[in-house]
């Protein structure tokens, strides 16, 4: 059964996880003083920096390294990141923006019908594990492409993986299990 | 027997002796193979007469002690620490099993477990207790014991989720399938521990029977079994008039009261609840429910489409009242004394946002919420104006606060602090005017600046004002932290003065010493003093008068550092500390460390490591020193100098290099705990 010709199954992407270098030592100091949306976690020595465009939210370290997440697709998390790079070259910092890499994508989706888990991690026993005491979904990990399903027994998914582009195909793993 | 050819005749006929372990060609006489390894049982007489055989028993779990021929040292060690490892795991499992009532039948077959952990490596970087109830929990799994990963979470007083994590990992590894827990394993269990008394069985049958409901009401997947279990074991107690609280129910159970209300409300929204109690045991209801979490998001999908709904009709009603509050104002416009002045202009002004944008010029601003921010501060400001403006227009001041106010605007901004208005204004402002910078391109060709618009970059660079603000602000934040650090930073520069001060580093793993390189044992044995700690509780006068006799001007090729570690062993460390060119200045210099309370080596060494003290400063210490160390012994410094006696000397360090290997490590306790 195809995932996507009977019913309208709609994959919503959520989150893309991003990291870039900007292979310069940031001054957290000053960008906590200067940035309009920073907030200084002097503790943990990081600052997080929201913009509003894309809204993305981004932690950034003095190494220079810097995580973006909340984009909702892989060229909002670029465009963003692009801008993060620019207004912190604004504020005087010399940047390069290299190493970009979508790091973990996020997607959501909604099977019409309820699934029983006991008996589908029965059937599906080396990728499925289901621990009621720990957590209400089945964590079904498929490791040729390196993806997590969390399937809830209200029939909605979440599927983490590395790569972007997979959703499709690893969302027809469970239309062919239930 | 292995059919080999003999090298002299090629003949095959060759026979083996056992007993002597030779092996010889019956056609030449050649002797192929001499001392043949043979598998045979010997047996030995013993001093009764009796023969017994030969050889040793080894354990399964190799902890025998194999002679290995030739080399081998090395893995005799690896053997060992594995069959530790695998005793100490045999031990602790057998401690936890027993607090859990394991039988001895599943602690072997999770020692088994744990054998096959370590042979796969993982038990490395986990804590042993960690995998240990790891085993334990997969055991009670494919048992089918009513022990729940919370009892042994409990035992441990560790979360539980990391216990599941490493439970999970575990059976991942060791491809161990372990069942599903079913609800109705925990039953007999929490009703013996809810007393029941003869009715246990029936109880416990009604809540089984529960249960089955339940599950095919879609009840269970997804939660938790003990709370479940909880539930059904209270209505099944009410069904046969025992009187069990929610709060004893859930002391047993281990759930949340909360969790206990939220399932017996969701059964109570299944059809079977509203059978009576004999009904129930007689009839099974076909129709089956839907989960509950699946009902309740059809039921808040609902709640949006009517949210949806209302809304739509507030929109309109919004609107029918917008138009009766225009109609309002005009009649009263019209009725009201026409104000004078450059006030009238601003106030016959009819929205608000209209004048908001004449005096921006041009409106560049994309948000409507710094449109909204920038129009209520203009509505401020004419509020302003008009209250200490002309009394006579004060009716007027009324009326434009209740009529050209549209409702949105109330509703969006609320009480917003006007200094964040202003400051947002300002920017605006300084957006607006201000023209774009060029792209600063200076020597960064890999930023790619397509469709990025620096504009709005601009705005999220604060100016000096704001920037001050914001650092204002985040200094109150912060201040408890900021606060905590200064006192760190002052406590540390206080102890520093005192000489005191102990660097806490967070817990990083000792760095491997270098192994020590000495020519004479005498040597290793000052440079390992100088690397170890030596404890400050001694006191050190005493020590060394013990010894008294052995101070001398017999000069030592002794680093100087080893001053430091003098302290300890008196006599044996006078020669030590002299070296250079002054006995006496060294005998200052032992002193002055004496004069802080807790010597540190630091600060020892540091001392020590100056070549050239001067002579006179070691003098007036002595004497100080003298009077404020008031041990019982007396210390007669000028009878230092003169003691030393080599030969005991020679003797001396091996022996107090003992005493101070053994006593260190009591010296190095002592250190940690003085350090605070």
């Amino acid at each position: 059964m195809d995932a996507d010709s009977d019913v309208a199954l709609d994959i919503l992407i959520t989150n893309v996880v991003c990291v870039f270098r900007t292979r310069c030592h940031l001054n957290l100091r000053k960008i906590a003083l200067e940035g309009a949306n920073v907030i200084y976690k002097r503790d943990v020595g990081k600052v997080l920096m929201k913009l509003r465009k894309p809204r993305i939210t981004a932690t950034i370290w003095s190494s220079g390294k810097i995580i973006c997440t909340g984009a909702t697709s892989e060229e909002e998390a670029k465009f963003g990141a692009r801008r993060l790079a620019r207004s912190l070259q604004k504020l005087g910092f010399q940047v390069i923006f290299t190493d970009f890499k979508v790091v973990n994508v996020l997607a959501v989706c909604n099977m019409p019908f309820e699934i029983r888990l006991p008996e589908f991690t029965k059937n599906n026993r080396p990728h499925a594990s289901y621990e009621p005491e720990l957590h209400p979904a089945v964590c079904y990990r498929i490791k040729s492409l390196r993806a997590t399903l969390q399937i809830f027994s209200t029939g909605s998914i979440t599927v983490t993986e590395m790569r972007p582009f997979l959703h499709r195909w690893s969302l027809g793993w469970p239309w062919d299990l239930c | 027997m292995t059919g080999r050819v003999c090298r002299g005749c090629g003949g095959t006929d060759i026979e083996l002796d056992a007993a002597r372990g030779d092996a010889v060609c019956t056609g030449c006489g050649s002797v192929l193979e001499d001392n043949i390894i043979v598998s045979e049982v010997q047996f030995v007489e013993n001093s009764g007469g009796g023969s017994s055989a030969v050889g040793q028993f080894v354990s399964l779990d190799g902890a025998g002690k194999t002679p290995t021929l030739g080399g081998g040292f090395h893995v005799n060690l690896g053997k060992e620490s594995r069959a530790q490892t695998l005793q100490n795991g045999r031990r602790q499992i057998h401690h936890l099993g027993n607090q859990l009532q394991l039988n001895q039948h599943c602690l072997d077959t999770a020692f088994n477990f744990f054998k096959m952990a370590v042979s796969k490596h993982l038990t490395r970087g986990r804590k042993m207790a960690h995998v240990i109830a790891a085993c334990l929990y997969l055991v009670c799994r494919t048992e089918g014991t009513p022990h729940m990963l919370l009892d042994l979470s409990d035992l441990l007083q560790v979360n539980v989720y990391v216990l599941g994590k490493t439970f999970l990992l575990l059976a991942r590894e060791l491809c161990i399938n372990a069942p599903a827990i079913d609800p109705c394993l925990y039953i007999p269990r929490f009703a013996h521990l809810l007393e029941f008394g003869e009715k246990n069985h029936e109880v416990s049958m009604t809540a089984l029977r529960l249960l089955q409901r339940m599950k095919r009401d879609w009840m269970h997947t997804g939660r938790r079994p003990s709370g479940l279990c909880g539930a059904a074991l209270l209505v099944a107690a009410r069904m046969h008039d025992f009187r069990r609280t929610v709060k004893e129910v859930i002391s047993v159970v281990k759930v949340c009261e909360s969790t206990l209300r939220k399932r017996l409300t969701e059964f109570e929204d299944t059809p079977t609840s509203q059978l009576t109690v004999d009904e129930f045991m007689k009839i099974d209801l076909e129709e089956e429910c839907d989960p509950p979490s699946y009902t309740a998001g059809q039921r808040k999908l609902r709640m949006k489409e009517l949210e949806q709904v209302l809304s739509k009709q507030l929109e309109e009603v919004e609107g029918e009242i917008s138009s009766y509050q225009d109609a309002i104002e005009i009649e009263l416009e019209n009725s009201r004394p026409k104000a004078k002045g450059a006030l009238a202009s601003l106030t016959k002004d009819g929205s608000v946002e209209d004048t908001a944008s004449s005096l921006f010029g041009e409106e560049d601003a994309e948000d409507e919420e710094l449109e909204a921010a920038a129009s209520h501060l203009n509505k401020d400001f004419y509020r302003e104006l008009l209250g200490s403006g002309n009394p006579g227009s004060s009716e007027a001041e009324g009326s434009p606060e209740a009529g050209s106010r549209p409702p949105a605007l109330e509703s969006l901004l609320g009480p917003l602090p006007t200094a964040a208005s202003l400051g947002i204004s300002d920017s605006i402002r300084e957006c607006i005017s201000s023209q774009s910078r060029d792209p600063n391109a200076s020597g960064d060709g890999e930023l790619d600046l397509s469709g990025i618009d620096d504009l709005e970059i601009d705005r999220y660079i604060l100016n000096e004002a704001e920037a001050r603000v914001k650092a204002e602000l985040w200094m109150r934040e912060n201040a408890e932290y900021l606060r905590e650090q200064r006192e760190k930073e002052a406590r540390i520069a206080k102890e520093k003065e005192l000489g005191i001060y102990k660097e806490h580093k967070p817990k990083k793993s000792c760095k491997r010493r270098e192994p020590i390189q000495a020519s004479t044992a005498g040597e290793a044995i000052e440079k390992m003093l100088e690397q170890k700690k030596i404890s400050s509780k001694i006191n050190y006068s005493v020590l060394r008068d013990l010894n008294s006799k052995g101070g001398g001007l017999q000069r030592e090729d002794v680093r100087p550092e080893d001053r430091a570690s003098a302290r300890k062993l008196s006599r044996r460390k006078t020669p030590a500390s002299r070296s250079g060119a002054d006995p006496v200045a060294s005998v200052g210099k032992r002193l002055r460390p004496m004069v802080s309370t807790q010597p540190a080596k630091k600060v020892a060494v540091g001392e020590a490591l100056l070549p050239s003290s001067p002579l006179a400063g070691a003098e007036p210490a002595r004497p100080a020193v003298v009077v404020v160390e008031s041990g019982p012994v007396s210390y007669h410094p000028e009878e230092e100098p003169e003691e030393e006696d080599p030969d005991e000397e020679d003797g001396e360090p091996c022996v107090s290099a003992l005493q101070m290997m053994g006593g260190n490590d009591y010296g190095c306790d002592g250190d940690d705990d003085d350090g605070y």
